[in-house]
């Protein structure tokens, strides 16, 4: 069982990586988790600056990434068929909820966008900010599900992965708006050190996730444990170790733990970079060192 | 309605690639797609080695994870069992070709109908061949829906000189694929997944 090979011929029996979701799909994956985080934590600070933006990286550039990988999109619309059944159609439906719900929430915050206001006031504009909530919490995990529902590769199927990528999500919600906050210098002392201490938190609570998805499929089977193997020692070791843990994780906490000294538009825009340097990594080498069981799912005699 | 599927006996199987050709024919293939080939697994190590072939093809799941996945419906179920992608749905996302544990679809990307196998231009008989798919979408065995339909057997199994591949009934228990898997214990490939394969294999 340890010497199945890892193959790349046709004809040889052995493990096959998955090769066609890579940079494009770890892209619009990317953006789709920043943009939905963005606009939750900006809901959640009162800065429609941060959910404009993102609602615009969610509006423009998930979608252009996504329709840049499709190998017929002139007939994207088709993806809206079948929410019942598929991840991509439901994410696709959460996006355009999100969209919508995001504008007429943020309406009432810009001039320009004043004839989509219904106010501020009424029981209309509680539901639009909870569905608004809702729809954007939806954009930041449906990845994660949508990953999920594909049985063949191992590594993937982990009740963990939605989770990651909701609080990957929120820790790039918070060091952007961080930055947005910095750029503007509109927050309170008391207000930009609790930001800063969530930022710390959230560092450490996607460590230990990620950790904990990391051994949690190091066993489950040997499909994912040579995953975890090609993640750790393999070929990908490099860029996981460098790009995940070193610039995602101890370079963005350095950079949040300087910033406790004082806000510098320099550290803030090498936090936000560290933090999305590692965000990009870990979901695109998640994407790469998925890898297929051999048909018989062992190669014994 | 028949539920049609294969057995595949690995006893009988000898790597001739017989069906990968005759699969090549029928369907005409552009270069690097096999809809379906014949693994050569190796065990053991020297002086004890073992070799054993593995036919490999679409293996028409019951509970195909294809299906469930496909945003468009392009990648659907016939009555009688046989998954097949149209391909005037079909937007090219390959979350089938991500979903399938057994690795069994192809991508056509933009450009690959140019391609034949003799360089340049395409012999008359790849323009022909190639005129029935599309750039841009998702491709994989039918299991000759064609030549079912018309009463025949898939061209893999026609053309197999050790008679190794047989197609038939799941659903008929008088049927010769019904017969074997029940004497000689068929097994699916990857049966841990849930998803039903109309393929047997029989190993012993």
């Amino acid at each position: 069982m340890n010497n199945i090979p890892l193959v790349n011929d046709e004809f040889v029996m052995g493990f096959r990586k998955q090769t066609e979701w890579a940079w494009l799909i770890a892209t619009a994956f990317l953006l789709g988790k920043i943009g939905g985080g963005m606009f939750l934590v900006a809901m959640f600070l009162d800065n429609p600056l941060g959910g404009l933006w993102g609602l615009l990286v969610v509006a423009v550039g998930k979608s252009a990434a996504h329709l840049m990988y499709l190998g017929r999109p002139e007939r994207f619309w088709r993806v809206l068929m079948r929410p019942h059944s598929s991840w991509i159609s439901r994410g696709i439906w959460s996006m355009i909820s999100f969209i919508v719900f995001g504008l007429l929430y943020l309406a009432p915050s810009f001039s320009w966008l004043s004839w989509l206001s219904v106010g501020t006031d009424g029981v209309l504009f509680q539901i639009i900010m909870v569905l608004a909530a809702l729809a954007a919490l939806l954009v930041m995990v449906y990845d994660g599900f949508v990953m999920n529902s594909s049985p063949a590769i191992s590594l993937w199927n982990s009740a963990l992965l939605p989770i990651l990528c909701l609080f990957y999500s929120l820790l790039a919600g918070i060091s952007i708006n961080l930055y947005f906050i910095g750029l503007t210098g509109k927050a309170t002392t008391t207000g930009l050190a609790m930001i800063k201490n969530l930022e710390i938190g959230f560092i450490a609570l996607n460590f230990i996730i990620v950790v904990t998805y990391i051994l949690s499929m190091v066993n489950a089977n040997v499909a994912s444990k040579e995953s975890i193997r090609l993640l750790l020692k393999g070929p990908y070791s490099i860029a996981f170790f460098g790009g995940v843990i070193l610039v995602g994780f101890v370079l963005t906490l350095m950079f949040s733990l300087f910033l406790m000294g004082g806000i510098s538009l320099g550290l803030l825009l090498g936090l936000v970079a560290a933090d999305l340097i590692g965000h990009f990594f870990i979901f695109f080498l998640l994407l790469r060192v998925g890898v297929y069981c051999p048909i018989l799912g062992k190669l014994s005699y | 309605m028949p539920r049609y599927g294969m057995v595949v006996d690995l006893k009988r199987c000898v790597g001739c690639n017989a069906c990968t050709v005759a699969c090549k024919a029928e369907h005409g293939t552009p270069p690097g797609i096999f809809f379906t080939k014949v693994f050569e697994q190796v065990t053991g190590k020297f002086p004890i080695v073992h070799k054993k072939y593995v036919p490999n093809l679409c293996y028409h799941c019951t509970d195909a994870p294809c299906n469930k996945v496909c945003p468009t419906g392009a990648s659907h179920s016939r009555e009688d069992g046989i998954v097949l992608v149209d391909d005037n749905q079909c937007i090219g996302c390959r979350a089938c070709y991500v979903a399938c544990p057994y690795k069994n679809r192809y991508f056509l990307p933009k450009g690959h109908l140019k391609k034949g196998y003799f360089g340049g231009k395409l012999t008359p008989f790849e323009e022909k061949k190639y005129s029935k798919y599309q750039e841009g979408t998702v491709i994989k065995c039918t299991f000759c829906a064609d030549r079912v339909d018309a009463g025949q057997k898939p061209a893999c199994v026609v053309t197999c000189i050790a008679a190794a591949r047989i197609f038939g009934d799941l659903d008929d228990p008088q049927s010769e694929i019904s017969r074997l898997i029940r004497q000689r214990g068929g097994s699916q490939p990857l049966s841990d997944m849930n998803t039903e394969p109309a393929v047997y294999y029989l190993e012993g």
